[in-house]
C-alpha cells in the first residue's frame, strides 16, 4: 500500500512537470508576445526589447524552463544589484501586469474557488442524490418523469444564462438578494453567504441534474440485483434492505466521479466565477488567458493539474475502501 | 405424514402489454415436515414464480390466485409485514448463482448476522457466533477466519455453503432450493447436494428442491411435481413417476437423461427437439 502510494506520488510529480512543459511550449508558440501587451500603444521596438529583457524573455527557452522550475523548489532572484528581488520557494514569479507575486495571488484567490466549490458540491450532492433516490424508489410514477424531465432540461442550461436569468430575477426583479460581494465571513456571515448563494445554485444545477440522473439510473439497476431478492427473502425490514444492501452499492461509483468533479471546480470555476465578478482561481485564469499573463497562467494551469491528479489519487484509495472487490497489488 | 406446506390450485399472472398472461397455472402440491419435494421441469415452466410466490417475491404486479399454507396458516393474501417475519425465519431459499445473490460488499459473516438479528435479535457479538457456529456446520473450514471474508473470496461451490448456511441459521420449517447446483462444477454438485440432503435429514427441515435436472431429483426427492408451460404435467411419489410415469412428457423427460451406454450414432429417445417450446409463452 505505501509503495503504491509512493509510486503513484512520483507519477503525479512526472504529470505536473509535463504540464509545465507542455504549457511552457504553447506560450512560446503562441502569440502574442506578451512585451508588446504590456509596452501599449506608444510603442518602439527598443522598448520592447527592454521590457523582453526584464522579464526574461530574451533568454533561452530552457533557461527560462529550468528557472521557472528551479523557484517553485530552490526560490529564485529576479533583476540585479541595487533592484535585486528574491522570491522565496515555492516562487511562482510575478505577474507581467500587475508585478504581484503569483503565489500572493494564488493564496489570496484560492478560498475563494474552495468556498465556492464546498457550497456547491454540499448542494448538489444533497439534491442531486435525494432527487435521484425518490425517482428510482418512485420509477415510473409522474415524480419520476418530472424530475427527470426536469434533469434534462438543467443539464442542458449553460452556467452563464443560469447566472443572468437569476441575478435578473432574485437581484433586479424580486429584489430578495442584494448585488454580490466581495465580504469575508468573518465581517458579515449574512452578506457573506447572500453573496454566494447565487454562484452555488448556479454551479451546483448542473451537477445536481446529472447526480439525479446517475443516482436514479444506479439504483434501480442495483434494486433489480440478485442480492437484493436474497435480502428480501432474508426477511429485512424495508429500510434496512434499502439503506443497506441498496445504497451502498450505488452510490459507490459516484463517490468516485464526486472525487473528480470535486477536484476540478478548486482548479476553478471559470464562467461561473466571471460571471459573479468573484476573484477565485477560475477568474484569476480567465483574466491571465485574456492578457497573456505567463506566469499567472502556468501558476493556474499547474493548480488545476495538481487538483485533478491528486484528486484522481485520492478517489482511488477511498474506492479501496468502499469496494472490498477492489484491492491494491503492487506488482 | 402431516403436511408443512400445501399449495392447491396455485395460479399466478403477469400484467403484459398483450393482457395478462398466466405464468403459473393451477399448480397444486404438498411437502410434509421432514420431506423432499422436487420441482422439475424445463427453462419457463414457471418453477422459480411457484418458488416466489410461496415466498411472497413474486416482482410487482404479479397477482395470485389459490392457496398456499404454511403449518396451517395461509400466505396468499397476506401483508408483506407478516410475510417478512416468517421469510428467513419458517421459510427460506437459496438460489441458483451463489456470487450474485450475496452482496459484494459485506462480509459473509454480517449478511449471516443480520438476518440471525431480523429475527432473533440480540448483539452483533451474539449473532457472528452464530454465524460461524453456521459456516462450520456446512463444512467450510476455519470458520472463525472465513466469517470476515467477502463473498469473492470464496469459491463456487464454498459461496453456495455460506448460503446454505445463511438459509438454516434460524432453523427454518421449510426451505427451498432453486437450482442451487446449476451454477456449479459436477464434482461440486454432487458435493453441494450431499450437503443439502445430509442438513435436511438432520434437522428436519421439509424441502422444495427445484431442478430441471431429473437425475438429481431420483436420488434425493420422495415426491415429484413436473412442470411444464406454467401447469402441472405429473404429481406424485418419486418411485411412481421414474418407474411408471403416467404423462408423455414426462416419460420424455426421463428418456432424455443422456446414459453413460448410450451411443452416440443414436439419436436421443423420444427426442425432445423442437417440441417444448415450439409456441412461444410470454
Amino acid at each position: 500500500m505505501t509503495r503504491y502510494v509512493i509510486g503513484r506520488l512520483a507519477g503525479v510529480v512526472v504529470i505536473l512537470f509535463l504540464v509545465c512543459l507542455f504549457t511552457f511550449v504553447l506560450f512560446f508558440t503562441l502569440q502574442p508576445d506578451p512585451a508588446v501587451m504590456i509596452c501599449g500603444k506608444t510603442c518602439t521596438p527598443e522598448r520592447i526589447d527592454q521590457i523582453r529583457d526584464v522579464l526574461g524573455l530574451n533568454q533561452p527557452f530552457l533557461t527560462q524552463f529550468f528557472g521557472f522550475l528551479g523557484g517553485i523548489f530552490a526560490g529564485r532572484d529576479y533583476g540585479e544589484g541595487a533592484n535585486l528581488v528574491h522570491c522565496a520557494a515555492p516562487c511562482l514569479g510575478y505577474s507581467f501586469q500587475t508585478n504581484q507575486s503569483v503565489m500572493d495571488m494564488v493564496v489570496e484567490r484560492l478560498p475563494v474557488s474552495a468556498t465556492v466549490a464546498i457550497g456547491a458540491a454540499v448542494l448538489w450532492l444533497i439534491v442531486g442524490i435525494a432527487a435521484g433516490l425518490l425517482s428510482a424508489v418512485k420509477e415510473g410514477t409522474w415524480w419520476d418523469r418530472t424530475a427527470m424531465g426536469l434533469a434534462l432540461g438543467g443539464s442542458s442550461i449553460p452556467n452563464y444564462v443560469l447566472a443572468l436569468a437569476l441575478q435578473y430575477v432574485l437581484v433586479v426583479q424580486l429584489q430578495v438578494l442584494p448585488f454580490p460581494q466581495a465580504v469575508a465571513f468573518s465581517d458579515d456571515p449574512v452578506v457573506w453567504f447572500q453573496s454566494y448563494l447565487m454562484p452555488w445554485i448556479v454551479l451546483a444545477t448542473g451537477y445536481a441534474c446529472l447526480y439525479a440522473r446517475l443516482t436514479r439510473a444506479n439504483v434501480i439497476d442495483t434494486l433489480a440485483e440478485n442480492f437484493m431478492r436474497t435480502a428480501r427473502s432474508k426477511g429485512l425490514s424495508p429500510a434496512l434492505t434499502m439503506r443497506r444492501h441498496a445504497l451502498r452499492p450505488a452510490l459507490t461509483p459516484i463517490a468516485t466521479i464526486f472525487g473528480m468533479d470535486f477536484a476540478a471546480l478548486l482548479g476553478g470555476a471559470l464562467i461561473t466565477e466571471t460571471v459573479f465578478g468573484l476573484n477565485g482561481v477560475g477568474k484569476m485564469a480567465a483574466d491571465s488567458i485574456a492578457k497573456n499573463d505567463q506566469p499567472v497562467i502556468m501558476a493556474v494551469t499547474l493548480l488545476a493539474a495538481f487538483f485533478v491528479v491528486v484528486g484522481n489519487l485520492v478517489v482511488d484509495l477511498v474506492y479501496t475502501r468502499l469496494d472490498p472487490r477492489v484491492r491494491i497489488t503492487t506488482p | 405424514m402431516s403436511e408443512l406446506l400445501v399449495v392447491q390450485d396455485l395460479t399466478v399472472t403477469f400484467p403484459t402489454t398483450r393482457g395478462p398472461v398466466d405464468v403459473v397455472r393451477g399448480v397444486s402440491f404438498a411437502v410434509g415436515r421432514d420431506e423432499t419435494v422436487g420441482i422439475v421441469g424445463e427453462s419457463g415452466s414457471g418453477k422459480s414464480m411457484t418458488s416466489l410466490a410461496i415466498m411472497g417475491l413474486l416482482p410487482k404486479g404479479a397477482t395470485t390466485r389459490g392457496s398456499i399454507r404454511l403449518n396451517g396458516t395461509e400466505l396468499l393474501g397476506r401483508p408483506d409485514r407478516e410475510l417478512r417475519r416468517l421469510r428467513g425465519d419458517q421459510m427460506s431459499m437459496i438460489f441458483q448463482d451463489p456470487l450474485s445473490s450475496l452482496n459484494p460488499y459485506y462480509t459473509v459473516g454480517l449478511q449471516i448476522e443480520e438476518m440471525y438479528r431480523a429475527h432473533r435479535g440480540g448483539t452483533r457479538k451474539a449473532a457472528r457466533e452464530v454465524a460461524i457456529r453456521a459456516l462450520g456446520h456446512v463444512g467450510l473450514p476455519e470458520p472463525e477466519r472465513r466469517v470476515d471474508y467477502y463473498p469473492h473470496q470464496f469459491s463456487g461451490g464454498q459461496r453456495q455453503r455460506v448460503m446454505i448456511a445463511m438459509a438454516l441459521v434460524c432453523e427454518p420449517a421449510l426451505l427451498i432450493a432453486d437450482e442451487p447446483t446449476t451454477a456449479l462444477d459436477v464434482t461440486v454438485q454432487a458435493q453441494i447436494l450431499r450437503l443439502l440432503a445430509g442438513l435436511q435429514r438432520e434437522s428436519g427441515t421439509g424441502l422444495v428442491f427445484i431442478t430441471h435436472d431429473l437425475a438429481v431429483i431420483s436420488s434425493i426427492a420422495t415426491r415429484v411435481l413436473v412442470m411444464r408451460r406454467g401447469e402441472q404435467v405429473e404429481y406424485g411419489t418419486a418411485e411412481q413417476i421414474f418407474a411408471e410415469p403416467e404423462h408423455e412428457y414426462t416419460r420424455m423427460l426421463l428418456e432424455s437423461i443422456p446414459r453413460i451406454d448410450d451411443s452416440l450414432d443414436d439419436p436421443p429417445h423420444g427426442s425432445l427437439i423442437g417440441s417444448p417450446d415450439d409456441e412461444v409463452i410470454l
